[in-house]
């Protein structure tokens, strides 16, 4: 909760001119609450009950013209609230996108897709409630103070008595607070838990009856309501502390106010003098203090919650590595890439994915790599791109550890995952992306070598505008491997990168790759690309083995098992499109 | 309908129990003083200036002490009456969608089930408290404008008055701000659109070390959301400004017209200020609207909810199996369609105990039908199924239970780590054991080998007991999990598909594993893959609902037709994934 202190009190300074603008129209505003009370006091004393009713209504009528200024404030203020809210928003969302990006870009992170709904949801009831905050607590102190101001003009005395229990409603509304923040947290995200509970159990209700669980299920998600309820009683009971502290600050001078009015009276306080006071207590002073307890305790609460969920699941990333400075080789180096005693895993108490692990990759190689799924394949493509650092080994690309600076790693190799990356914008950014100074002639070829001529073309050329949603994910595919072919790494690491085109165009992708300078590593999802390759590293159980297709069949059994119920089925027994290796 | 909905709204605001009947005392007596103070506020005032009782003033603040005393324990009793309301109703709803006839609860959408759980069951919830409110929230208000008529009229007149614009004006901003929020939300959805795609790529993006300039991009309309955001709170502005002149002005005119009665000596001072309070309370006429709406919601929620209770449930019966292993027989067993038409048509199957068989077809031939109805996924329109000579339906929970498990080709795993979802068909014993702290249970871990996913657990950070959100698996992966999850079964294992994305390595190794149990239960396999209909030992072959053909796989293999089903479809374009290999060499 410290942290949302700081950021909003942050904020707030930062944007110290357009408050004031705010400060100066909630002045205005709080015209009418500073002369209600004196006004009335006139218009009763000199007018009504000195049988004057003129005079009593022209002092009423310069209450109406404080209450035009004051609304003219109103609308001005309401007006300068955008200067102080949308900044803060922007500000906001550009810390969601940051961290949400950081995160999802980070060594062996997975998309934090909870980002979007952060940014179109949370981040909107933070910018509504702080509004309402920002508004809520201005009026108050230009309304209280305008009204207490007023009130000590009529009578010093009672301004003094009245300020007191005003103070004492508020130090006890701040006091609780802390605890009404923690119950509102606890409250929400009870209620979160509840709906991702109930929602895994009946997404999965085919299976529970399946499994004859419904009993199970019912006590696991029926736990949740019952916390959920508890949750929703602790903030009853936050609740009724409120409104005793409202009885206290808004009600106790009232009361003060009526014990003492004869008295006042006896001392010579007028009848007109009374009623004024009473009007800035009752409508100026409880009204504002109402308004401010039930905004504080609504929207600041959620404000605080939400704010501090965006912060907490935003915490800015380290700061960027200082990209070390290795000695970037003079002349290339025919290695291109070097795995020395690798190990990798999950966790500590994990088996290692990869154990003392090497693998030499020269210009001109071709290697594909097979196994059955979660053997590691896609892993050891992210340990050879540097998206994974080993627990023990090294991984040097074109002679350089790979522990660096991504945006240099980029030079050395260029990794297409099997998830297609493809943004709203022109066919011709899209496949720019990775060599924004590629002429247009050089991007026509790849576009031709690789066959994505066809769709270039009903898209309406390569200055067309995309949208990846009308995209088919093979045709998604085929954009990423082109911009991957137009890169200038030497390495090209297919991670699964053609699993959703068609066995020709697979085919077409990966020999336009092999012929490619520089090295070629493609993660196989069917056999045939390991026909194709050069040579074959096969994941799985035991030591990983490297050779050519034909030395593997008689070497590895594995692999003969895995090219064997490929090939080695009758023909009639073929199934309709190639196996998927992997899951 | 409504009747249902408006029974279960009876029943939600005695579940409120005692509470409700607190908030309903307290409410009432916190109305009947809100309603009395500004008369009694008024007196007070004409006692300080020596024209009424000098005990007004005490009997005004002992108003206040009801009023404050009423109002923390309406607060009280509202909130916590709201939150047992809600918890009874969703512990009811809970386990009456979980025990719902499969059938009908696949027929909703699982977003409009939780819609009910979660937010229409807390709608109704609120039953006791918006009924009571309801009913107790106009008093303060119609109240004061009696008040204010027996005062003097011409006070009444004048409030009607200003009421009514009012509302006029606060009526004009909901069509003002539309239209800003509109644009404000359409260039929101632009920055979260480039966010989504941008995270969707978010490994060609970390590859390619575009950070910096993906978050520059993803922000690019940032100015535009600005401004639009800025007029919103324009618009909001002239809205406020007009609220602000009117609502003091209303009470202006209340002094103006009441000032004119002291003069003419129709009011004292103290009934003057009485009056400006009633003006006001009066106002929060504007507060019953919300109140109504709030019935409204309640009510709605009550009917969704009671919608949702008046599906059948499926009912299991009391008998347990006699000693055997899995002899299966289906009796005349018709299945239909949501509309009627026969998706299973007559079919009768004996399958000998520890038999496997394998159930073959075309596409929409009844395959999947014919597993659900076997282990009782759903009961048949007509006929029996007979699980070692007694009928399904006749079988408890715990019997079905323990005798039967399904594989599917996409099961959803259901549990807070890998080991509870592995557990979740097994006796409630064993649940418990591994939802403690306990090693993992042999037979979790002896599943897991046996469906071959032993090695994938063993490798996530904290092997059986990784919670699953953080275990991301492929397809094949969850297959195998759904399958160790079924392998419990004593009797029947029916596998539905479940393994049609595991490679066929790892399925060979599956099918060694499960051929390989102690009992030899009966196995009924539905598959599209020819090696696996030739390794069992009897094949149903059923086409548009009916049985073809029911024997061994080389025997109907003869049959053109029977070869057909595991022929491709002719796909046009790619040619077979060999060639190229050749081109190479």
């Amino acid at each position: 909760m410290k942290a949302v202190v700081r950021f909003t009190v942050g904020a707030l300074r930062r944007r110290a001119r357009p408050l004031g603008r705010l400060a100066g129209w909630s002045a205005a505003e709080a015209l009418p609450a500073l002369l209600a009370g004196q006004l009335t006091a006139r218009a009763l004393d000199e007018g009504f009950l000195a049988g004057r009713p003129g005079v009593g209504l022209a002092w009423l009528g310069g209450l109406a013209v404080a209450v035009v200024i004051g609304a003219i404030g109103t609308g001005r203020a309401y007006a300068r609230l955008g200067d102080v809210v949308e900044p803060f928003r922007d500000e906001l969302a550009g810390r969601v996108v940051t961290g949400a990006l950081h995160r999802s870009t980070a060594a062996g992170a997975r998309p934090d897709t909870a980002a979007v709904a952060r940014l179109t949801h949370q981040v909107e009831i933070v910018r509504d409630t702080f509004a309402g905050l920002v508004m809520v607590i201005r009026g108050f102190l230009f309304t209280a103070g305008a009204a207490l101001l007023g009130l000590f003009s009529l009578t010093p005395v009672v301004a003094g008595v009245v300020a007191v229990p005003l103070a004492a409603g508020l130090f006890l509304f701040a006091a609780a607070l802390p605890a009404m923040v923690d119950r509102q947290r606890s409250y929400v995200r009870a209620d979160e838990r509840l709906g991702e509970t109930a929602s895994a159990a009946l997404t999965g209700h085919r299976d529970v009856a399946a499994c004859g669980a419904q009993e199970i299920v019912a006590d696991r998600v029926g736990r949740q309501v019952d916390r959920q309820a508890a949750a929703e009683q602790a903030l009853a009971r936050m609740a009724a502390l409120r409104s005793l502290s409202l009885a206290v600050g808004g009600w106790l001078p009232l009361a003060v106010l009526l014990l003492a009015a004869p008295w006042l009276v006896r001392r010579g306080l007028t009848a007109g003098a009374v009623l004024g006071a009473l009007v800035y207590v009752a409508t100026g002073l409880q009204p504002a203090l109402h308004a401010l307890v039930q905004g504080v305790a609504g929207g600041g609460l959620r404000f605080a919650v939400t704010l501090d969920r965006i912060l907490s699941s935003t915490a800015i990333a380290p700061p960027v590595r200082a990209s070390p400075t290795h000695p970037v080789p003079a002349a290339p180096e025919p290695v291109r890439a070097r795995l020395r005693g690798v190990t990798f895993r999950y966790g500590p108490h994990a088996r290692p994915v990869l154990d003392d692990f090497d693998l030499t990759l020269t210009d001109g190689a071709y290697l594909a790599v097979v196994g059955p799924s979660g053997a590691g394949k896609s892993t050891l493509a992210a340990l050879l791109s540097g998206l994974l650092q080993p627990q023990a080994g090294t991984v040097r690309l074109n002679g350089v550890p790979v522990d660096g600076d991504p945006a240099v790693l980029a030079r050395h190799r260029v990794l297409i995952p099997q998830e297609a990356y493809v943004f709203t914008g022109t066919l011709l950014d899209n496949l720019r992306y990775l060599r924004p100074d590629a002429d247009e002639r050089r991007v026509t070829t790849a576009v031709d070598r690789l066959g994505l001529g066809a769709l270039a073309c009903r898209l309406g050329g390569l200055g067309a505008t995309l949208e990846p949603g009308a995209l088919s994910a093979g045709e998604r595919q085929l954009v990423a491997t082109v911009r991957a072919y137009l890169s200038p790494a030497p390495l090209a690491i297919l991670d699964e990168a053609t699993c959703h085109l068609d066995p020709t165009a697979e085919a077409t992708v990966e020999l336009a790759f092999a012929d490619r300078p520089g090295g070629l590593v493609v993660v196989a999802h069917r056999i045939s690309s390991a026909l194709r390759a050069r040579q074959v590293l096969i994941l799985g159980d035991g030591r990983p083995m490297l050779g050519r297709h034909e030395d593997l069949l008689t070497r590895s059994a594995t692999y003969r098992e895995l090219v064997g119920h490929w090939l080695g089925e009758p023909e009639t027994a073929r199934p309709p499109r190639p196996l998927p290796l992997g899951g | 309908m409504p009747a249902d909905g408006d029974r279960l709204l009876r029943q939600a605001i005695t579940y409120g129990g005692g509470w409700t009947i607190v908030l309903g005392t307290a409410a009432l007596l916190g109305a009947a003083a809100e309603l009395l103070l500004p008369a009694a506020l008024g007196l007070a005032v004409d006692a300080a200036l020596g024209d009424a009782s000098s005990w007004w003033p005490l009997a005004a603040c002992g108003i206040v002490v009801v009023i404050v005393a009423t109002d923390t324990l309406a607060t009280l009793a509202g909130g916590t009456g709201t939150a047992r309301t809600t918890a009874r109703l969703r512990h009811r709803l809970l386990r009456h969608l979980l025990a719902l006839d499969p059938r009908h609860a696949a027929r909703r959408p699982v977003g409009d089930l939780i819609g009910r759980l979660v937010g229409q069951a807390a709608d109704a919830g609120q039953a006791g408290a918006t009924v009571v409110l309801g009913l107790t929230a106009v008093l303060p208000s119609a109240g004061s404008v009696v008040a204010l008529l027996l005062l003097d009229w011409r006070l009444a007149v004048t409030f009607g008055a200003g009421l009514v614009l009012l509302a006029v004006l606060l009526r004009a901003f909901l069509t003002d701000a539309s239209a800003a929020a509109g644009d404000y939300l359409r260039a929101q959805g632009r920055i979260a659109g480039r966010l989504a795609e941008a995270l969707h790529g978010a490994r060609t993006i970390a590859a390619a070390g575009t950070v910096r300039a993906e978050i520059d991009r993803v922000l690019a309309p940032l100015p535009e959301l600005r401004t639009h955001g800025t007029r919103t709170w324009t618009t909001l502005a002239r809205a406020s400004a007009r609220t602000a002149a009117v609502a003091p002005m209303l009470q202006l005119a209340i002094v103006a017209v009441g000032g004119w009665s002291v003069t003419e000596g129709r009011l004292t001072p103290g009934q003057l200020f009485a009056a400006v309070q009633y003006a006001a309370l009066g106002a929060g006429l504007g507060t019953v609207v919300a109140t109504l709406n709030r019935l409204v919601r309640t009510r709605a929620g009550a009917q969704r909810v009671a919608a949702a209770l008046t599906e059948p449930v499926r009912t299991y019966g009391t008998a347990t199996l006699p000693a055997g292993t899995g002899r299966l027989e289906l009796c005349g067993v018709t299945v239909r369609a949501d509309d009627g038409r026969p998706v299973l048509d007559g079919i009768d199957l004996r399958v000998p105990a520890g038999t496997t068989i394998a159930i073959v077809g075309p596409s929409g031939s009844g395959k999947s039908s014919l597993a659900a109805v076997a282990g009782r996924l759903r009961d048949p329109d007509a006929g029996a199924v007979l699980l070692d000579g007694v009928p399904l339906c006749r079988l408890s929970r715990t019997a079905l239970r323990d005798a039967a498990g399904y594989g599917f080709e996409r099961p959803v795993l259901i549990g807070d780590t890998i080991a509870e979802v592995i557990a979740l068909g097994r006796d409630p014993e064993t649940v418990a054991t591994v939802a403690g702290p306990d090693r993992v249970p042999r037979e979790i871990v002896t599943a897991a080998r046996a469906a071959a996913i032993d090695e994938f657990v063993e490798r996530l950070p904290d092997g059986y007991r990784t919670r699953l959100d953080a275990a991301p698996m492929s397809g094949g992966e969850t297959q195998r999990l759904g399958l160790a999850r079924a392998l419990h079964a004593r009797r029947l294992l029916i596998l539905d598909d479940a393994t049609s994305s595991v490679d066929t390595a790892t399925e060979h190794r599956i099918a060694g594993a499960i051929a390989a149990h102690a009992d030899r239960r009966t196995r009924m396999i539905v598959t599209h893959r020819v090696a696996t209909a030739a390794a069992a030992d009897l094949v149903a072959w059923l086409d548009d609902g009916r049985l073809r053909g029911v024997g061994r796989h080389r025997d109907l293999w003869r049959d053109p037709d029977y070869r057909a089903v595991f022929q491709p479809p002719a796909v046009p374009g790619p040619a077979p994934a060999g060639q190229p290999v050749e081109a190479v060499r």
